[in-house]
């Protein structure tokens, strides 16, 4: 994947946070349209199922994790949901989903997991040690890089849906 | 800029950041490597920061675009309004290099800084006047408690005169900081520019 398209009909935060095409609060959203082009463009990026040296059972995952631990539990849904739909490891998908890193063996997704609490809940923390652990299970350069930006991107998008909610509730008092 | 500012281990002076693990060399970086580094920031190609990010090119251009566009498009919410959003996320994060960039911008549009040393000082009670304390207050909220937003702190901002927009806006501008914030301080560590570590 280069630049993806852009489908104004397939976006997944006005899915996530309910906007129905042509509604007050879509419209309003649209007008910042490079800004929901972008934010769609990333998503697709970053799940993209052609990316090294990081499988997408294992973004799905982070993001599904990363979620949980912010409380967004729709935005987990959509998550559950994709990564329910690869052949994904049952055991990692139960401690993404209501359990702790610290209960898969030593690895890859166990340190990812790690990473993203820490990116996730206590981002301030964050030191050379912590992220050194991910080269030490394996993981490249590039996909740490790809890894780090889907935590982020994952706090970025589950405020833009908890704001646009909360937009529309504000607009139907 | 006008005084330095230091309080709680933030400041307004410039600082520079090192990345943990390594960097793409423009000597062997990509043509689309490089022209990403262009389109994302016009010092992207001597920082560490996008020289990191720039592993992953196709990533990039998509992040960079969206920053880009939720802090300079036209209209809506003013420029030092969003840079105030995105100071107050950088405070409570406690990203010092984000907050030193966005306390130089918002002393550049605003033509003043008083409002930074009270970010700097107590970020939940910042504000020189209504608006500024609503903008600082629900910047706070939506970074610290995503899942409480309701409709009352949208009226909380309507009620000082934010449109729509400008609503809008604002949940970019705090937004895009929970994503660069993460990155800053997990990835690398920001320094002064003779190399002393600035935290």
């Amino acid at each position: 994947m280069s630049t993806p398209i852009y489908d104004i009909g397939n976006d997944v935060i006005d899915q996530l946070a309910g906007l129905q095409a042509g509604s007050p609060l879509h419209v309003l959203r649209h007008q910042r349209d490079k800004v929901a082009a972008a934010s769609q463009g990333s998503y697709d990026t970053l799940l993209d199922p052609a990316l090294e040296g990081i499988g997408l059972d294992e973004r799905l995952l982070v993001a599904l994790y990363a979620c949980r631990l912010a409380g967004a539990a729709e935005v987990a849904d959509h998550y559950r949901t994709r990564a329910q739909a690869l052949p994904v490891d049952a055991q990692q998908l139960a401690v993404a989903d209501s359990g702790e890193p610290e209960q898969l063996a030593p690895g890859r997704l166990r340190a990812m997991l790690v990473f993203t609490r820490a990116l996730t809940q206590r981002p301030v923390e964050g030191d050379r040690a912590a992220i050194e652990k991910l080269p030490a299970a394996g993981i490249s350069t590039p996909a740490v890089v790809a890894l780090s930006q889907l935590i982020a991107f994952i706090s970025y998008q589950l405020r833009v849906v908890a704001g646009l909610k909360a937009m529309q509730a504000a607009a139907a008092r | 800029m006008s005084n330095v500012i230091k309080s709680n281990g933030f400041t307004n002076e410039s600082l520079e950041w090192d990345a943990w693990l390594d960097v793409i060399t423009l000597e062997q970086a990509s043509q689309d490597q490089i022209k990403v580094l262009e389109e994302s920031n016009p010092k992207a190609k001597t920082s560490d920061y996008y020289l990191f990010l720039a592993h992953q090119p196709d990533i990039l251009r998509q992040r960079s675009a969206a920053f880009n566009a939720i802090m300079y498009a036209p209209g809506g919410l003013s420029r030092a309004e969003r840079e105030l959003g995105s100071l107050v996320v950088s405070r409570i994060n406690g990203c010092v290099y984000c907050a030193s960039v966005h306390a130089q911008r918002f002393e550049q549009l605003a033509k003043r800084s008083d409002t930074v040393q009270q970010v700097f000082d107590n970020p939940h009670g910042a504000g020189v006047d209504a608006r500024e304390k609503a903008i600082a207050r629900f910047s706070a909220e939506l970074t610290e408690q995503p899942d409480a937003i309701d409709a009352a702190k949208i009226a909380a901002l309507k009620e000082v005169g934010l449109t729509d927009l400008e609503v809008l806006d604002l949940i970019h501008s705090i937004a895009i900081f929970a994503w660069a914030n993460r990155l800053m301080l997990n990835l690398g560590e920001p320094v002064f520019a003779d190399g002393r570590p600035a935290e």
